[in-house]
């Protein structure tokens, strides 16, 4: 245990080395909101595009999805692509310490970020644009959870294969934009065609949206965005953890 | 009393025997050598040692502990520098040695051990920011910040300058006088025949030889040979006409004779009878590089690191 702190101490002061991971980690979902919300006309007025909702409304629980899809999708799978071909998980492996470890304090790592980056979206959302507070903060937490979770797992199924920095970047980001388009980043949930509805239910980060947005205002989440979330958590990640290289 | 045992190791990879019933016993408080050309199979026993790779056949002991079943302890007491491992660019020297000494049981007062590998202004340094030597350096001290029994080090030298590899190999033998045993793998004859107390040579995958460095250039014989240019010229009929001479040739200006015993006494004794002067007069021995060319069936010792 005492290994697996020091691991998170010191992968944690490599991240806030990393000032790309830092800025798109951790300050990127509250910077877009604000910056949508300042220069985007009509943005917090409610609209008939999006049947009676405010924009600001919908793209807060997608500006968290965002940072999560961020931090799993493109800042870990390249750490362990690189820890890979620097040989720094074999080195591992010399010690009395079990590779494992670092891929925990990775997590914990990438955990920690995840909440700040989620707490300074809302706070934006809520002081700058009269978002509520998530009016259901237990469903809130829970969603965000297993948001995180279900992201994080595929984030470390690329990265348990991934070769090299680059691979795990590129595999990453062909996951990422996919994912973010069914989670409704271009065509808002509320207005997606029925079929692609079903498709984005059926992602991860589609029920993200759909399970964080309902617990934000008040409903709770449905039972279908919650079990797709863990579906992922379980099966991604049993795949991951069977199928991962330590060289 | 030996402190690692190796009965006939076989490992195969894509049906190809990289390593082909090696044995050897390395003894406690040497520095053991083991040379070869690339694919010989070097890095593969050192990490069957190491308990990084399985073996398909053979029995390894270290320090008794069998590799793969009694992985943690062997972590504890044995330790490791990869060939081709790196560290994370932005982790500075004395966090990384920090971290890994919290790894180990008994750790080893990890700044002594910078400033005994010369690394002691560079403890706020960020690893990106080391030169090759210092980045070897410290896989060094990474491997030693366990206080281990066994150290064994893969082309340590590897890529480094003739001035980095030199104080790389006082290391080698401080950690020594340190009274831990030390594995070397190495394509540098010099390196080995500095440092090391015994060599194994290993190609295609078994082993050569095992000996001293003295013992292996005594097999090819107490060959000589002279190298000169005459100021007037001489017969090679009257060089091979003694008996300690084997063979005369000619590289331009210059006469090359090799022969064994007194030859060096017998040629220049002949020319003085001639009245000829041996004009830049240079003697070689044979070398440990020549003595591994002719164990192994390499065309010539290469410069490149990549084993598997």
């Amino acid at each position: 245990m005492a290994a697996t702190m020091k691991l998170t101490r010191a992968e944690s002061r490599l991240f806030l080395r990393d000032p790309i991971a830092l800025f798109f980690g951790l300050v990127f979902p509250g910077l877009l909101l604000l910056a949508l919300g300042l220069f985007f006309p009509g943005f917090d007025e409610q609209t008939a595009d999006l049947a009676g909702k405010r924009y600001i409304d919908v793209y807060s629980p997608m500006a968290l999805a965002l940072g999560l899809a961020t931090l799993g999708l493109v800042t870990l799978p390249p750490i362990l692509g690189t820890y890979r071909q620097f040989g720094i998980l074999r080195r591992l492996r010399t010690t009395p310490v079990h590779p494992a470890r670092l891929l925990l304090a990775q997590l914990w790592v990438h955990g920690a970020v995840a909440v700040i980056a989620a707490a300074i979206a809302v706070i934006v959302a809520v002081t700058a644009f009269d978002v509520p507070f998530p009016e259901r903060p237990v469903w809130f937490v829970l969603a965000f959870v297993l948001a995180a979770a279900s992201v994080f797992a595929i984030g470390l199924l690329v990265g348990a294969r991934a070769r090299t920095t680059v691979s795990g970047q590129a595999i990453g980001m062909a996951i990422y934009f996919p994912m973010l388009f069914f989670a409704g980043m271009w065509i808002p949930r509320t207005i997606m065609p029925d079929g692609l509805r079903t498709v984005s239910d059926l992602t991860p980060l589609g029920s993200a949206v759909q399970a964080i947005e309902d617990a934000w205002f008040g409903a709770t989440p449905s039972a279908t965005n919650l079990l797709v979330m863990l579906a992922y958590t379980v099966v991604v990640g049993f795949v991951a953890v069977r199928v991962f290289r330590w060289e | 009393m030996p402190v690692i045992e190796v009965e006939n190791l076989v490992k195969t990879y894509n049906g190809v025997r990289a390593v082909d019933g090696v044995s050897f016993t390395v003894e406690e408080g040497e520095i053991f050598g083991i040379v070869g050309p690339n694919g010989a199979g070097k890095t593969t026993t050192v990490e069957s040692v190491e308990g990084l790779r399985h073996p398909d056949q053979g029995v390894i002991r270290v320090l008794g502990l069998d590799p793969i079943r009694d992985r943690y302890e062997l972590t504890e007491r044995v330790g490791a520098q990869l060939q081709e491992s790196r560290l994370q660019d932005k982790i500075e020297v004395g966090e990384v040695l920090d971290l890994y000494a919290s790894f180990y049981r008994n750790p080893a007062d990890w700044r002594g051990l910078v400033d005994r590998l010369g690394l002691g202004g560079k403890v706020d340094a960020r690893y990106g920011d080391l030169s090759g030597g210092q980045k070897q350096r410290l896989s060094v001290a990474l491997a030693l910040v366990g206080s281990p029994e066994i150290a064994v080090l893969d082309e340590l030298t590897t890529g480094l300058d003739p001035q980095a590899r030199r104080s790389t190999w006082d290391t080698i033998e401080q950690i020594r006088d340190d009274g831990v045993t030390v594995v070397l793998v190495t394509h540098f004859m010099e390196e080995a025949e500095r440092l090391c107390d015994r060599i194994m040579v290993v190609d295609h995958g078994r082993v050569v030889a095992i000996d001293t460095a003295s013992a292996l250039m005594d097999r090819l014989g107490s060959e000589q040979r002279l190298r000169f240019r005459p100021s007037a010229p001489v017969a090679d009929a009257d060089l091979l006409g003694l008996p300690e001479v084997v063979a005369v040739d000619h590289r331009g200006p210059q006469v090359v004779v090799t022969g064994s015993g007194n030859v060096v006494q017998a040629v220049t004794a002949l020319l003085t009878k001639h009245e000829v002067v041996a004009e830049d007069l240079r003697i070689e021995q044979r070398s440990l590089e020549e003595a591994y060319l002719a164990l192994t069936d390499t065309p010539e010792a290469t410069n490149e690191g990549e084993e598997r």
